[in-house]
């Protein structure tokens, strides 16, 4: 695992290809050798960012998600991105918990993002002609895999 | 479509609803519990409880669903309660802060 190793998925924006995503997460995260509980945070962070995409890049139409994972020494990245237009409501543009808030008060916006924060070791999301969000998380076996 | 598929089953007990969640929960099986969901929270002679045990994955559509639940069994002053939730959903509910809200039984 010297170099980059890149696998590319493309799947419709649709719910239930969902799962799909997060099973070649699991395959490809297991090859590197994470724990289970690391793999398990990917699973939902990516699932997050996948929601996003089949929710609100392309307003009930027709549309695509492209999962490129990215297998590094280090680290594993997952882009996720779609050709959508971009229009978030903005309680999920903004990550939030419900911590600190009375039962009146809470809410599920801004829960996934919060949640791929919380997760992953970097979160990045670009919009532009689309949006793009980037997962990283670091192997934490990197050490002893050198 | 895949292995784990969710499924859940309803069982009534003295003066207690239970519903047992199995498999994953994203958004692809969002709306099914949404609509096993919605008749039983107006029973509020009831105690609503989740059980868990089975729950192999949660994200944040699982989550909300939960605090549509929460609330609305809030407003209506009806028990609602969580049992039997495995380790790394209980990590999520921490992590979200739902957890407070929560009535969590281990059963």
């Amino acid at each position: 695992m010297a170099k980059e190793r890149k696998v590319t998925l493309t799947v419709p924006a649709q719910a239930e290809f969902v799962d799909l995503i997060r099973l070649t997460l699991y395959g490809i995260a297991s090859k590197m050798k994470f724990l289970f509980e690391e793999i398990e945070d990917m699973k939902v962070a990516v699932s997050e960012a996948v929601n996003n995409a089949v929710l609100h890049a392309y307003g009930g139409e027709d549309g695509l998600i492209e999962v490129v994972f990215t297998a590094s020494a280090q680290e594993l990245t997952i882009r996720v991105s779609d050709n959508g237009i971009s229009f978030a409501p903005a309680d999920d543009t903004e990550s939030a918990s419900l911590h600190g808030k009375s039962i009146e008060e809470i809410q599920s916006g801004g829960l996934g993002l919060y949640l791929m924060q919380a997760l992953m070791d970097r979160v990045e999301v670009k919009r532009l002609g689309g949006t793009t969000v980037t997962l990283v998380k670091k192997r934490s076996n990197f050490e002893e895999q050198a | 479509m895949l292995p784990n598929k969710f499924s859940l089953r309803t069982e009534n007990r003295d003066g207690q609803t239970v519903v047992y969640l199995e498999g994953e929960l994203d958004l692809e099986v969002a709306s099914q519990l949404r609509t096993a969901m919605e008749p039983l929270l107006s029973l509020t002679d009831r105690r609503l409880t989740l059980n868990l045990k089975d729950l192999t994955y949660i994200d944040s559509t699982g989550i909300g669903i939960l605090i549509s639940v929460l609330k609305a069994r809030h407003a209506k002053s009806a028990p609602f309660d969580v049992e039997q939730v495995p380790g790394q959903i209980r990590k999520l509910f921490d992590m979200t802060g739902i957890t407070p809200f929560l009535i969590i039984r281990d059963v």
